[in-house]
């Protein structure tokens, strides 16, 4: 078997023509194929419009039962939570961890969304200007509130009414977190500011986070932008900034989750992080803490949406129902250490965890998150414009 | 032995076969053509519009990555010839007995998934690993790290694809008439002598093969990139998949595949061509 | 000089140690270089190895923190692993059953026949070989795209791997018929075989081991293949694309050992054909000469 692999044609300078004739043949039957195909094919992306008609509402029905397939981050539920769900509502619930990167998210379910289906899935999760862009594409659906009566009850003030969702129509939060820096405070003590990951002192060893509106917002900041008024120019300059750290080697990578791996393991000494991560990795090592930055931070929140095609739209709001109560939410924060959207958890968190019942990460005073902001929107031309420029900078 | 009915026979043999490679392999090529001149983005849909511009806004806005595409993969490919070619020759002409072995193990490598090994890589070259460390020492780690640089990528594509570059230089070797060296010794000849005018002639085919396959895949991976590189040592590769997977922008993306797949189309004929025909009669030594 | 030096158990005269030393390194310094050459291939896979074992404490896979068996006592515990593995078995047999068919019957075509197109279709087999895959993946997925069907997902997965695993098929296959003794089946038709007696009873029974040569290699390049799926999987996950994914949240240790698993599975399937083909070998040296493989 091995001399059959080993005599493995390859180039070995057979530089055959076909002969003038048989190639001519071949070539007219494969356009024939290919042009016939073509007729009769399309259905796809080029005959699309995006077109979308009237966003539907979920009509929800009698108890919840059934299977549930919900898409989630990864890390951000504990163990019992679903078990409990389970438990408590004769709902079969898989749960998947497949969101690792907004876009990413998206790419992959647009082809399944552009006609109306989901994969099976009944909610997933998306970071808030993702969810606001693929409700204006009609990719979700407007919720029945009548059944979600515990996200009216419970909403934190702050996130309702919020600018992608001034009628708290479609998204419920899951969790809501801030983006600021992570610091080995061991390697590292000065960096304060995100000014402070450009110092040639710490070339290579800094990491940058490849969502775009958690990098260059700050980066904005740090060039004295008021996000409020941001334009389009102010985001291409912080671009420039970045991608000059990038090509001098000043920035070691753009990541995903995984900037805990080098933090850890000493590669880098400070990154862009979020702030769950960092009680998570302080659990590890208590040098690395989260530093909220001179300029502030950004804020965000992560969504739970129901989208077109939904097969089980009753039990996806018995689940977001269910971990609006203070009591179950308490569980899922107590695990993922971010902020929780539902007011009632403190009170809970400080009879059984109460070092995190007093961190300013989960339960943020005000003036903790005085500077910090959400990210300005971006749409259509100018969205692709910087989204471009700023992939280029990130993979090249 | 082709008698009438017996015509049919080959025709039918290769039928499904034919059918299944042109349509889902030359038909798709059409179809990635006619997406790179599309016009539209992912959320209005997209047209089919004659857009030539899309070629020359993707070379403009990606020539980087382009470029170093091919920088890293001729690196790669000539660092895994001088590392492979030794190698063959060892277990062609000094293996005896355990030339099986020796044979296993350079294809072992590709018993275990691709990604993991290249992941491994990640373990071997951290940081604060011993290899990194005597690298630093020697001074072959400017900056102290050698992941996240141009080294540690080229690293990773020439420890993948050397055993493509050593197979092909052992079949070649192992069919050379070990009589015909002899012969050269008795005309006096030295032994270095006896293996640049003999020996790597006879090779050249093998040569041929193993840099055409070790190259042509390399120039479009994007796995050791992602693995093993930073911002500034992405790939082609990288960028396409980037903007297929992530960005959607499918027209600049067919555009990049396109243009890359016909770059090494030139590359291959005109390689040949050189290389080919004279390797082939095996009369003059091919530079190397 | 060098040839003195080698011959040295007869030499009268005794060169100095170091010189003696050096002679026996250059006689062996291909075999050495080979060796160093060959431990470096095998040292990531040892890496890969080694760190199934490891118990790190955190979610990083990356330093040595101790040893455990832990990770191979629940190597299948992982649900996304194992229904990315299965999904990846599953479409690698199909993959191979298909591909090892149709590739075998070109194989017979091209060998067997002369007929009209027969440079084109060689050339058709050998260039999917030679494209990136990623061209290859970017075109498929382009052409799924526009034609809007079949959705993405396992049934494009699997078109896609019979795709590139035919051409691999007919080379393996086509090499092992080049070598055949037609004699064999000219005495089986002598005997009154009709041709398709013929084929199965004698011809196909001779060329099984170059088949199953190819449908292991097509196994092996399905269940390994990445870039091609990772273009056309749409939210399928095979083993491979969990890989990729995980990768960014930190590779669970029991994906090393399923790794392990999967390298020693092939290395002794790889031992056995070989053992097998010597045992072949050996028989058919024992019988009067004949042209074989």
């Amino acid at each position: 078997m091995l001399n059959a692999w080993v005599r493995t044609e390859g180039k070995d300078g057979r530089a055959r023509r076909a002969r003038g004739p048989q190639l001519m043949v071949v070539a007219v039957l494969a356009l024939a194929a290919s042009l016939a195909i073509a007729a009769c094919g399309g259905g796809g992306i080029e005959s699309s419009g995006g077109g979308k008609g009237k966003v539907e509402t979920v009509k929800v029905s009698g108890k919840p039962s059934g299977n549930l397939t919900i898409s989630n981050w990864p890390l951000y539920i504990d163990k019992n939570t679903v078990p409990d769900f389970e438990k408590a509502t004769g709902v079969s619930v898989k749960y998947i961890e497949d969101v690792n990167d907004n876009q990413e998210f998206f790419g992959k379910l647009q082809p399944l969304l552009a006609k109306g289906e989901s994969g099976g899935r009944s909610i997933f999760v998306v970071t808030d200007w993702m969810a606001q862009k693929m409700y204006d594409l009609g990719y979700l659906q407007n919720l029945d509130k009548a059944a979600i009566p515990n996200v009216e009850k419970n909403l934190v003030p702050n996130l309702r009414g919020r600018p992608i969702d001034p009628k708290d129509a479609y998204a419920v939060p899951w969790q809501s977190g801030m983006t600021g820096l992570i610091v080995r405070t061991d390697l590292a003590p000065d960096i304060k500011s995100i000014c402070d990951l450009f110092n040639p002192k710490y070339k290579g060893k800094v990491d940058m986070l490849t969502e775009m509106r958690d990098t260059v917002p700050l980066v904005m900041k740090c060039q004295g932008v008021d996000l409020a008024k941001a334009t389009e120019q102010d985001w291409l300059n912080a671009i420039d900034k970045i991608k000059a750290a990038a090509d001098s080697g000043q920035i070691r990578r753009f990541t995903g989750n995984d900037y805990a791996k080098d933090l850890s393991s000493g590669d880098v000494d400070a990154v862009i992080g979020w702030s769950g991560d960092a009680i998570q990795l302080q659990a590890d090592n208590p040098d690395i803490q989260f530093v909220m930055p001179k300029e502030g931070c950004m804020l965000w929140s992560d969504n739970m949406v129901i989208p077109v095609g939904a097969p089980n739209p009753t039990a996806a709001e018995a689940w977001m129902n269910y971990v609006y109560d203070p009591k179950n939410q308490a569980q899922i924060t107590d695990y993922n250490y971010y902020v929780s959207p539902v007011s009632g958890v403190k009170p809970i968190l400080q009879k059984t965890d109460p070092t995190a019942a007093k961190s300013d990460l989960i339960f943020p005073s005000k003036q903790f998150t005085a500077k910090c902001d959400a990210a300005p929107p971006l749409s259509g031309a100018e969205e692709t414009k910087v989204t471009a420029a700023f992939n280029a900078v990130v993979t090249g | 032995m082709a008698t009438g009915r017996r015509r049919l026979t080959p025709y039918l043999l290769l039928f499904p076969g034919v059918f299944w490679l042109v349509v889902f392999f030359v038909v798709p090529m059409y179809y990635m053509a006619r997406l790179s001149l599309d016009s539209g983005t992912i959320e209005k849909g997209f047209e089919f519009s004659w857009q030539w511009s899309n070629y020359h806004d993707a070379l403009t806005l990606y020539k980087d990555p382009f470029i170093r595409a091919f920088e890293y993969a001729g690196a790669a490919t000539i660092i895994a010839l001088l590392i492979g070619y030794p190698l063959a020759y060892a277990i062609a002409f000094k293996g005896g007995r355990w030339k099986n072995a020796m044979l296993v193990a350079v294809v072992a490598p590709f018993f275990t998934t691709y990604l993991i090994r290249t992941y491994a890589w990640q373990t071997i070259l951290a940081d604060q690993s011993p290899v990194t460390k005597a690298l630093n020492a020697i001074g072959l780690a400017p900056g102290g790290h050698v992941l996240a640089t141009a080294g540690a990528v080229i690293a990773g594509i020439t420890y993948n694809f050397l055993p493509f570059m050593v197979l092909p230089i052992y079949a070649s070797l192992e069919r050379v008439d070990p009589r015909l060296i002899e012969a050269a010794k008795d005309l006096y000849a030295s032994s270095r002598a006896a293996f640049v005018k003999v020996t790597l002639p006879l090779s050249a085919p093998g040569v041929v093969a193993g840099t055409l396959l070790t190259f042509i895949p390399a120039s479009g991976d994007y796995v050791n990139a992602f693995f093993l590189g930073g911002p500034n040592n992405t790939m082609l590769g990288n960028t396409i998949q980037g903007l297929y997977l992530n960005t959607r922008d499918y027209p600049a993306a067919a555009a990049l595949s396109f243009v890359l797949m016909a770059v090494i189309m030139v590359i291959v004929f005109v390689y040949i061509r050189f290389a080919g025909s004279e390797a082939l009669m095996g009369e003059e030594a091919t530079p190397v | 000089m060098e040839a003195r030096a080698a011959a040295a158990p007869t030499y009268v005269r005794r060169e100095s140690a170091p010189r003696r030393a050096w002679a026996w390194l250059k006689k062996r310094a291909l075999n050495i270089y080979a060796g160093f050459a060959i431990a470096y291939l095998l040292i990531p896979i040892a890496v890969i190895i080694a760190f199934s074992f490891n118990n790190p404490a955190g979610k990083y896979n990356f330093t040595w923190e101790g040893f455990t068996l832990k990770h191979w006592a629940d190597v299948f515990s992982l649900p996304d692993l194992n229904s990315a593995l299965v999904k990846s078995l599953e479409i690698a047999l199909v993959a191979t059953i298909v591909a090892t068919i149709i590739g075998t019957l070109m194989a017979l075509a091209l060998v067997r026949y002369q007929f009209f197109g027969r440079r084109t279709t060689n050339f058709l087999i050998v260039i999917p070989m030679a494209t990136p895959e990623i061209v290859m993946g970017a075109s498929l997925l382009s052409f799924f795209l526009i034609l809007g069907t079949p959705a993405l997902g396992t049934t494009t997965l699997m078109i896609a791997h019979i795709m590139f695993c035919i051409s691999f098929v007919v080379v393996v296959v086509r090499s092992r018929l080049i070598g055949f003794d037609r004699s064999l089946e000219e005495a089986a038709q002598d005997l009154g075989a009709s041709p398709i007696q013929t084929f199965w009873r004698v011809t196909f029974p001779l060329i099984l081991p170059g088949v199953i040569a190819g449908a292991l290699l097509a196994f092996a390049l399905s269940i390994d293949d990445f870039v091609v799926s990772n273009f056309n999987s749409g939210t399928t996950v095979t083993f491979p694309l969990y890989i990729f994914g995980a990768a960014q949240r930190g590779i669970p240790v029991e994906v090393n050992a399923v790794a392990t698993i999967l390298f020693s599975a092939t290395l002794i399937v790889m031992g056995l054909t070989v053992i097998q083909q010597r045992r072949a070998e050996r028989m058919s040296a024992m019988r009067p000469q004949q042209e074989g493989e």
